[in-house]
């Protein structure tokens, strides 16, 4: 037998103990820390109350609300249809189930929206997309949809238009009667200056 | 930077040359292994000639060994690599035809052609072999279409269907391999009287 | 048999290139800069410690240079900072923050002990880069709360924010089964109120002298 043979043998050897000793890479796929940090600067996780009061009303199959906040808080008073993930269950057996399910957008709350995006950091640190954040909590749910403001009269369009929504929303989600109400945009009145009597003749 | 095409690195054009090149170097590397001679390849079964099972055991080992360590490194992504899809029954029978026609003909399909490079006729008659059986094998395809997508696993590994880890495969078989050269030194040393050690 | 059947050296020499082959990997493979120190449920409690977050008073002694161990940075960008900010901090964005240099100076505040603010517009901007440095490894890393916002409108008088809770978040500020309770309630007054009329007067167009067409 020759000694290189043995060489051959004993190096090869040695080459498939190595593998052995490799770092195994962690069984969660978490997102690498460049990543996320990236995520984290965007600022498209947020979604504004009204956005989520149309989803609900047209009854939106992928939305799926998560109240981050606790047991008792949550069964006070929640947004319809929402899910109760306590933010410091979300590591325990099961706090995860809620997530990850393919097709549905998961909207985070609480009562303001500093909870919520805490939820929302670690479940993108776990992998999970198409999460996001209603911004302002439940507190600004109140403010504008529960008891909208009317805009002052200077205000644009568009705030009336949110407006309107916005009691509309009210009526869906507190079953109020409603007054009637005269609050239109009113017709624009253009006065034309007369015009001054022009020496006929000429052109 | 794992595997070039499916990371967008090469274009699938770059992909083709690049399997050209490939192709160069896999066909010099069978001739050079003696691979031409169909003495050396059915010598396997007939067990008087092992330098298939090194060659290709060699390749095996240290495929799996770098694959590993590439992973490691991060020049290579595993989650990324192909991996044929499982037909249990189809392959198994696949296989034993395909054994048959190794021991009779004396060539498989790849080594036909380089021993056609340097002028075999038996490999020319093989390689017409291999042509017309493809052709028959087209014929009764959809008689046999159903038995041929049977028993699909899907794209296995292993490690999926037993549990047991990469690692543990690739030291296993790397044992296997290395005990497997020896003792087919040893029956080549038996069985060949005039056996030359290449002295150096 | 054919010779190059066995043929030990040059296997040995192939086998020793692959071997420098993977030596160069090991050596070539390069940490990343930055990796998880605390794992997800280290995170979590992290976030109910109340000692990551840097209380608006405690800023009055910073200000005043009493406390030297403290270095605010702003998260913001160039623009807003250049608009206002507190005086005395940097304007880092949390993306310019992750760069090797900056890595190094958190490092460098870790190993002295000073604490590092991070302030936005509002606790929420600056809450997501302030959970990432912590669970990064730098836990010396404070968040402002009440942000920019809260600074600015009681810069006078930062001590009296003490007594002050306005800017503490994560509390109910209705009751919320009260005040959304699903009932025949009425939706609230609703005035007869108009759109101011808009008035459109035209420009007196200037007699032009005419005279050709």
């Amino acid at each position: 037998m020759n000694r290189n043979y043995f060489i051959l043998t004993i190096i090869m050897l040695v080459l498939a103990a190595g593998t052995f000793f490799i770092p195994r890479k962690s069984l969660q796929q978490q997102a690498k820390p460049s990543k996320l940090l990236w995520e984290i600067i965007q600022p498209t996780r947020y979604v504004s109350t009204d956005q989520v009061a149309k989803m609900i009303i047209q009854k939106d199959p992928t939305l799926e609300l998560i109240d981050v906040r606790s047991a008792d808080e949550y069964n006070k008073f929640s947004l319809p249809n929402s899910i109760n993930v306590p933010l410091d269950s979300i590591v325990n057996e099961g706090g995860m189930d809620y997530f990850g399910i393919p097709g549905t957008n998961v909207v985070f709350f609480s009562n303001d929206d500093i909870k919520a995006d805490e939820a929302w950091v670690l479940a993108k640190r776990l992998g999970f997309n198409a999460t996001y954040v209603m911004k302002g909590g439940l507190n600004r749910w109140i403010e504008t949809i529960i008891q909208p403001k009317e805009p002052a009269e200077e205000s644009p369009g568009t705030a009336f238009e949110s407006y309107e929504f916005r009691k509309g929303a009210q009526l869906f989600f507190t079953g109020a009667k409603v007054e009637k109400t005269t609050t239109k945009k009113s017709k624009i009145v253009v006065r034309r200056k007369k015009k001054a009597v022009v020496a006929a003749g000429g052109c | 930077m794992g595997p070039l095409f499916p990371n967008g690195l090469i274009s699938g054009d770059w992909n083709l040359v690049i399997a050209v090149f490939i192709g160069f170097g896999f066909g010099f590397l069978l001739e050079a292994s003696g691979f031409s001679s169909s003495r050396n390849l059915a010598g396997v079964f007939y067990g008087y000639n092992f330098v298939v099972l090194r060659v290709f055991f060699t390749a095996v080992i240290v495929a799996m060994v770098g694959l590993l360590y590439f992973n490691y490194f991060g020049w290579l992504d595993l989650s990324k690599i192909f991996i044929l899809p499982t037909f249990l029954p189809s392959m198994i029978v696949g296989g034993v035809v395909m054994g048959l026609g190794f021991i009779i003909g004396g060539f498989c399909p790849g080594t036909s052609f380089t021993a056609i490079v340097i002028g075999k006729l038996d490999a020319l008659v093989f390689a017409v072999g291999l042509f017309i059986g493809i052709f028959l094998f087209a014929e009764v395809f959809p008689y046999i279409e159903h038995f041929y997508y049977s028993g699909n696993l899907g794209h296995v590994t292993l490690t999926d269907v037993t549990g047991i880890s990469a690692y543990w495969w690739a030291f296993g078989f790397t044992v296997i391999a290395l005990s497997a050269f020896w003792a087919s030194w040893l029956i080549e040393k038996k069985v060949r009287k005039r056996i030359k050690e290449y002295k150096f | 048999m054919h010779v190059h059947e066995l043929n030990p050296k040059k296997t040995l020499i192939a086998l020793l290139a692959f071997v420098i082959l993977l030596l160069a990997g090991f050596f070539t493979m390069h940490k990343p800069l930055l990796t998880y120190k605390l794992d997800v449920k280290q995170s979590l409690a992290m976030l109910n410690n109340p000692d990551a977050c840097f209380q608006p008073w405690q800023l009055a002694d910073v200000l005043n240079h009493k406390d030297k161990n403290v270095v605010l940075i702003d998260i913001r960008d160039k623009f807003t900072y250049g608009q206002g900010h507190i005086p005395g901090s940097e304007n880092i964005s949390a993306f310019d923050l992750t760069k090797k240099e900056n890595i190094e100076r958190l490092d460098g505040f870790k190993k002295q002990g000073i604490t590092v603010v991070l302030y936005g517009n509002d606790q929420l901007q600056a809450n997501g880069p302030w959970m990432f440095f912590h669970q990064v490894g730098f836990d010396n890393v404070k968040i402002l709360l009440g942000g920019y916002d809260y600074y600015h409108a009681h810069k006078e008088n930062l001590m009296a924010s003490k007594n002050d809770q306005s800017y503490l978040k994560g509390k109910a500020r209705y009751d919320f089964p009260k005040v959304a309770a699903k009932s025949g309630s009425t939706a609230g007054k609703s005035t007869v109120k108009t759109k101011k009329p808009v008035v459109i007067r035209r420009k007196k167009k200037a007699v032009v002298a005419s005279g050709g067409c």
